[in-house]
């Protein structure tokens, strides 16, 4: 039991005792003797009255101090709760297609859970899973368990894949007021290198600085041409899992105008590109588009291979190249053929940001969500009671004035 | 009570009279000098013979004696209806324990009444209070003091009825006894006495009050009137020397204005015997 305004219990505690004070030190009426020469006593005021140190009209009493009581308490507005525990859990167990094996998941996630936890699985397997989606949600439950345990925790198990954090998940990380417990778990097994790029062009094109340096392999799986197309090279590109990416370093020159982003599925690059001439894009799947949604790179099937074309403009000015999102999109660009499917960790530090800096991972529930509008259900009974015993109070005083007034009479 | 009903009050005033204090006209025989001619065999005086006298009034011994005419003229006796009123109200009630106060004023009422029928006077009662008034009017009859002691014991002073209109009516009574504490329609009560006297009835005042009220103890509480509810004073040893001065000074001037109107006036307390306050009254 606690009460929203236990002040009113203390002062309803204080007038409680003043009451059994008052019948404690109540002043009688001095005992009316007859006298027929009454007459002939000099007339005074009547200050006779005695005090009797004795507990008094006990019934009357309780009546009167059960009603302070009453009304005291219904102000108080007590709160029956139950019974708190010490802990409780919120474990976000990963089920998205980044985790390699969901037993793992389950494994991990039922040894932290306990009676009254709660586990809160997010994404299907079939989509990429979301860790900003699933912290909102776990809030939520946090603040629905606020009045089940004293502490809470979350914990979040999953193989932590870059593209299952995002921009908005460091802000709203930052709404949990602790620790946050990690359980990394193994992600997708189907990971693949990343193949060697050839870029056929100039020694000064900055496209170079923007790709990862080959890494000396006995033959590569990519070539950017930044040029002419050969007919040896579409012939390269179908005679193996080969991609020849067609990415004219011409398009500044022809430009038409100008955009402000690019993006693939897993980056957007936003700068100034002079866009080239509208032309009618190979036939095939769109790998980047501008941000108006004309296709800014199409990729299209050859052989074995494929041939992507990218009508993006690699500027010379500036540090474009350098920015890593634009390295991010070169790398995409430069990637295998078809979607992408390579699972990629999120790095440490962006890790160690998402597991906070506070010392303990256990929050106090008052320090969840707002406070909530709270009533008190045992109010109206309690005043009630006060009204109740109120009219048994005036009842009392009353039966006793009038036998009062019979004694006299007699 | 007990002292009405024993009957050791009336063997005590067994053999007292209670004689007339002056002469009194009545037609009827009784123990007391009337201040009618009648046929006494106790000689007053000769007259001479007047035209209208009763020619068998006339002394014939005398004529031979001495050739006067004359008539012989005696005393005659006449009886005295008496008429006692008793005060029976609240006030009378004290000590509320022991109605001290009111069993005395009865046993004087009983004892008046008991001696006046004794001497063959007409004697009757007025009990004023309880609720009603309730009176035997004068008898000589038998039993006459049996009834006034049953009337007596019935009483129950209560209320606060005035006492002056029944003293006013009181017409036929040559003598009336008023046994009162004087504290309800006094100045009525004495207006009415006053009537009286000037009528030539011979009014005896009979003041009865508790040694309670002369000297009450202070216990620290407030007193209130019987017979007015609202009249409540704190008695405490602070105000009980007021209290006996004023009252002292209260009964000093209430002797004195109804001695002063030709009453017979007698204070009596409870510490007294009611046999000692009756004889007290009947003395000539």
């Amino acid at each position: 039991m606690t009460f929203l305004a236990p002040v009113y219990l203390a002062v309803a505690g204080g007038l409680a005792a003043l009451v059994v004070a008052l019948h404690l030190i109540v002043t009688r009426d001095p005992a009316t003797v007859p006298l027929p020469t009454a007459r002939f006593v000099p007339d005074r005021p009547v200050r006779a009255r005695a005090r009797a140190f004795k507990l008094r009209d006990v019934l009357l009493l309780l009546c009167r101090a059960g009603l302070v009581l009453s009304a005291g308490a219904a102000l108080a507005q007590p709160i029956p709760t139950p019974r708190r525990r010490p802990l409780a859990r919120i474990v976000m167990a990963d089920r998205s297609g980044s985790v390699a094996d969901a037993a793992a998941v389950r494994d991990s996630a039922n040894a932290l859970l306990s009676p009254g936890d709660a586990l809160m699985p997010f994404d299907s397997a079939a989509s990429t899973g979301s860790i900003s989606a699933a912290l909102v949600t776990a809030f939520r439950t946090a603040v629905t368990m606020r009045d089940e345990a004293d502490s809470l925790e979350l914990t979040i198990v999953s193989a932590f894949g870059a593209e299952e954090l995002d921009q908005a998940t460091d802000s709203i990380r930052a709404l949990w007021p602790g620790a946050i417990r990690l359980v990394r778990v193994a992600g997708r097994t189907d990971t693949v290198a990343a193949p060697d790029v050839v870029l056929v062009g100039g020694a000064d094109d900055p496209l170079r600085y923007a790709l990862s340096p080959a890494r000396g392999t006995a033959e590569a799986g990519v070539r950017i041409m930044r040029g002419a197309l050969a007919v040896a090279d579409s012939a390269w590109a179908g005679a193996g899992n080969r991609v020849l990416v067609l990415w004219p370093a011409s398009a500044i020159a022809a430009a038409q105008d100008t955009v402000g982003a690019v993006s693939t599925e897993e980056v957007t690059v936003v700068a100034s590109f002079a866009r080239g001439a509208r032309e009618a894009p190979p036939a095939g799947r769109v790998v980047a588009r501008w941000v108006d949604g004309a296709p800014a790179a199409v990729e299209s099937v050859h052989g074995a291979g494929c041939i992507r074309t990218v009508n993006i403009p690699v500027p010379s000015d500036g540090d474009l190249v350098l920015d890593p999102r634009f390295q991010r999109l070169a790398s995409r660009l430069a990637g295998p053929c078809g979607p992408p499917t390579l699972f990629t960790p999120v790095d440490d530090s962006r890790l160690a940001a998402l597991a906070g800096t506070e010392t303990s991972l256990r929050v106090p529930s008052n320090a969840i969500g707002r406070p909530r509008m709270v009533r008190s259900p045992l109010t109206p009974w309690l005043l009630a009671g006060a009204l109740f015993l109120g009219l048994g109070e005036l009842l009392l005083r009353r039966r006793r004035r009038s036998a009062e007034s019979s004694e006299e009479r007699s | 009570m007990r002292q009405l009903s024993s009957g050791a009050l009336l063997d005590s005033i067994r053999g007292v009279h209670w004689p007339a204090r002056r002469v009194i006209g009545g037609a009827f025989q009784g123990a007391h000098r009337s201040s009618r001619v009648g046929s006494s065999p106790e000689f007053m005086q000769y007259r001479a013979y007047q035209q209208g006298d009763d020619p068998t009034k006339i002394d014939w011994k005398l004529f031979g004696r001495t050739e006067r005419v004359a008539i012989r003229l005696a005393h005659d006796d006449s009886s005295l209806g008496t008429m006692v009123v008793v005060d029976a109200s609240a006030s009378m009630a004290f000590p509320s324990d022991t109605w001290a106060k009111w069993e005395l004023a009865a046993s004087v009422a009983l004892a008046l009444v008991a001696i006046a029928h004794g001497d063959n006077d007409p004697a009757g009662i007025a009990i004023v209070g309880g609720g009603d008034t309730r009176a035997l009017p004068p008898r000589t009859r038998r039993g006459t003091v049996a009834n006034v002691l049953k009337l007596l014991l019935e009483a129950a002073p209560s209320g606060s009825a005035p006492l002056a209109p029944v003293l006013a009516s009181v017409r036929t009574s040559k003598r009336v006894a008023l046994v009162s504490d004087f504290l309800g329609d006094a100045d009525a009560l004495l207006d009415a006495a006053r009537e009286l006297v000037a009528r030539g009835r011979a009014v005896y005042a009979v003041h009865v009050a508790a040694t309670e009220e002369l000297d009450p103890q202070p216990r620290g509480d407030v007193v209130s009137d019987p017979e007015d509810a609202t009249l409540t004073r704190p008695l405490d040893s602070a105000t009980v020397p007021e209290y006996r001065e004023a009252f002292a000074a209260w009964r000093g001037r209430l002797a004195a204005d109804w001695r002063a109107a030709g009453v017979s006036y007698t204070f009596a307390t409870t510490a007294e015997t009611p046999e000692r306050v009756v004889r007290r009254i009947v003395a000539p």
